[in-house]
């Protein structure tokens, strides 16, 4: 698998402007997509900000930095969020330690009361600091929590229709992502209601290739239902910059580590 | 007369909004200081008068925060300072919560010096190991959760390593709860035998400000996989005054504290077990009525999201009184003594709505063994980044006059803040 492994990504970063192989096998498809999506390099950081726009157009806005590290490709990671804006989350500091064979591990840490809360396990479908962004969408949804089944196969994208395993988990029945055939990015995707209804759209507008990876750099998630929406720009994106594990500890929540939040000159 | 004109000004800084998204400013990332904070005015009162005092509020002020930070070099300093404006002690009161130089030492050591929040363990608004200052006075007003640790002056010393963390705090000269005095509430006298509000407010005897008076914490952790595993020790004194001098003053009787705790994933949920053995070091066979005795401190807890956006904490916790029949042969008022067990029941419900824009909460406290309660209701609702509302209520219960929430009957509150971020 590893040897397959190095040649999917392999592929991966030649894959860019190069039209691949039509691909006809769902679950490898949602693989490589993950991989794309969340796995680029062995470790990135990105400056992330949100623009949150509720259905009265009234704006909120969160900045903050991640940091990611691989340990294994498509495999287990870790995530260290640091917030700088606005002034009320500053220094909130957000670390998951994700899992593929049992239950994501995250903390908050809350700089006013020096508290290190750890989250339950259940609570990841619900708002990322008042974004229509998931907890979940920070550290990507398992591909083994759905079953996948391809729609159709386009010029430009692979459209693939996934179902969840637990259906009590989620609060969609299934939704539906356009994948790029070139990058493996997913640059739409639309989820379904139990009363059938499309009620929540994740667009990409933008992708910039950052040392060689296709990396995605404007996105927005929209409610469908009342009309908020939340958009989202990654600046200062890197990706192989030697993040050693114990960033990833309670250490950083105390403590954010610097060295590794310092923005790259670029 | 009251410094409500303070709010007149916010409406300048209004003024200072801009569209967010076009500009391409992501912000200065040198290290020149950016200052923030927020104003709050807050207003409790309570549901009936205390007949012992005056004043029917529990909460009147206006505060201002002020908070930035600094990187010099390698270190980080941190400042966060409050100035609030107290209609209840009709003064001004400044108060620093922050003001930290923190540092790194040999790559493994994290040094924190000065003025600080500090809290571990595992309880949620359930303190065994936790033995830094707590202040319970802003906490029943109705202030914002923050306020209920109070800051210290204290040198922090973390060590991590693969095998295992190490987390020392000295703090040299003692810090104790900020605890109840009469001026805001009154509360149960054992030796009156009944509700008291002393003028001038009660002032406990502080220990002796020498070196071996200072506080020193130990923590030693490290996480297995998903488990979270600790070790404490403490050696210093009882936070709250519930000792006795020979002339009868309220005062801080040694302590040395040892416990563990664990947090884990279990289920759907998280658990977290702790406990904590209480050695009273001048009363060490239980038989001084005046100094409180060894407590065996346990506590159980479990949270869950029960539905999205709901979630529920439950906590069992037991106070174990030590040589309890020779306290109560000794006690000039074995009637007001508490029982060998004491059972605290807790429960946390949370509800959050519109991508948290409104949190409904409430936290529950509630006593078999003393047959008393206290709830916290609240709801708070954030308008945007810089504006936020929290209204809410402090009622407290029970059938005896001694208990501890029982005492605080008449100070039962409803509370509102309004807080403005910059």
């Amino acid at each position: 698998m590893p040897r397959n492994l190095m040649l999917a990504l392999a592929a991966l970063s030649l894959s860019t402007g190069i039209h691949a192989e039509v691909l006809t096998d769902a679950d490898e498809v949602i693989a490589r997509a993950d991989l794309a999506a969340y796995y680029g390099g062995t470790d990135g950081r990105s400056e992330v900000r949100m623009i949150i726009t509720d259905a009265q157009d009234r704006q909120q806005r969160r900045q903050f930095t991640v940091l990611r590290r691989d340990v294994e490709d498509a495999g287990d990671q870790q995530f260290l969020v640091v917030f700088s804006q606005p002034s009320d989350v500053r220094n909130t500091v957000f670390l998951v330690d994700k899992h593929i064979d049992r239950d994501d591990d995250r903390w908050l840490y809350l700089p006013g009361l020096d508290l290190v809360k750890r989250i339950s396990a259940g609570d990841k479908r619900t708002s990322f600091v008042g974004a229509h962004y998931f907890y979940e969408d920070v550290s990507g949804r398992r591909p083994s929590d759905d079953s996948h089944e391809f729609v159709e196969t386009t010029d430009a994208f692979y459209v693939l229709r996934h179902t969840p395993i637990d259906p009590q988990s989620v609060e969609f029945t299934s939704y539906i992502t356009w994948i790029d055939r070139n990058t493996f990015l997913p640059m739409k995707i639309e989820y379904t209601n139990p009363a059938g209804n499309v009620y929540r759209r994740v667009e990409v507008f933008g992708v910039e290739n950052v040392d060689g990876h296709p990396t995605v750099t404007t996105s927005r998630v929209s409610d469908l239902l009342t009309g908020g929406r939340t958009d989202m720009q990654f600046r200062y994106i890197q990706y192989d910059v030697g993040l050693p594990e114990s960033v990833f500890t309670e250490r950083s929540l105390r403590n954010p580590p610097r060295e590794w939040l310092q923005r790259p000159e670029n | 007369m009251k410094p409500w004109p303070l709010l007149l000004l916010l409406p300048i800084t209004l003024l200072a909004q801009d569209d967010p998204w076009d500009d391409e400013d992501w912000g200065d990332d040198d290290e020149a200081a950016a200052w923030a904070g927020f104003i709050e005015a807050g207003l409790g009162t309570r549901l009936h008068s205390d007949p012992l005092l005056d004043e029917r509020n529990t909460l009147e002020e206006v505060r201002w925060r002020i908070e930035s930070e600094w990187q010099p070099g390698a270190a980080t300093v941190s400042f966060k300072a409050d100035a609030a404006y107290d209609g209840i002690e009709a003064g001004w009161d400044a108060e620093i919560r922050d003001l930290t130089a923190a540092f790194t030492l040999a790559e493994d050591y994290d040094i924190k010096l000065g003025r600080q929040v500090q809290t571990w363990g595992t309880g949620d608004l359930l303190f065994l190991n936790d033995l830094f200052p707590k202040d319970f006075v802003s906490f029943f007003a109705g202030r914002d959760d923050e306020y209920l640790k109070a800051a210290g002056n204290a040198i922090r010393v973390t060590r991590f390593s693969e095998m295992i963390n190490v987390d020392f705090a000295w703090t040299p000269v003692f810090e104790p709860d900020v605890y109840l005095t009469g001026e805001r509430y009154s509360f149960f006298s054992p030796l009156a035998g009944e509700n008291i509000a002393p003028r001038p407010p009660l002032t406990a005897v502080e220990p002796d400000e020498k070196p071996a008076n200072g506080e020193f914490a130990l923590r030693l952790f490290r996480t297995f996989e998903s488990r979270e595993i600790a070790l404490y020790a403490y050696r210093g004194f009882f936070k709250q005054p519930t000792a006795l001098t020979a002339n009868l003053e309220p005062t801080f009787a040694p302590l040395t504290a040892i416990g563990a705790s664990l947090r884990q994933p279990l289920g759907p949920g998280l658990l977290n077990v702790e406990g904590s053995y209480y050695r009273s070091r001048d009363d060490r066979d239980g038989s001084d009525p005046f100094v409180p005795n060894d407590q065996l401190r346990m506590l159980a807890g479990y949270e869950w999201e029960a539905r999205p956006n709901f979630t529920v904490g439950l906590q069992y916790y037991l106070e174990w009184t030590g040589d309890h029949s020779r306290l109560i042969d000794n006690s000039p008022s074995p009637e007001f003594e508490p029982d060998e067990f004491r059972h605290l029941l807790t429960n946390r419900l949370t509800y959050r709505a519109g991508r948290d824009k409104h949190t409904l909460s409430l936290f529950t406290f509630f006593s078999p063994s003393d047959s008393d309660f206290y709830l916290r209701p609240s709801y708070s609702y954030r308008h945007s980044d810089e504006w936020s509302l929290t209204a809410g209520g402090n009622l407290f219960g029970g059938s005896d006059a001694h208990t501890f929430f029982s005492q605080l009957q008449d100070a039962s509150n409803l509370y509102l803040r309004v807080r403005y971020h910059y």
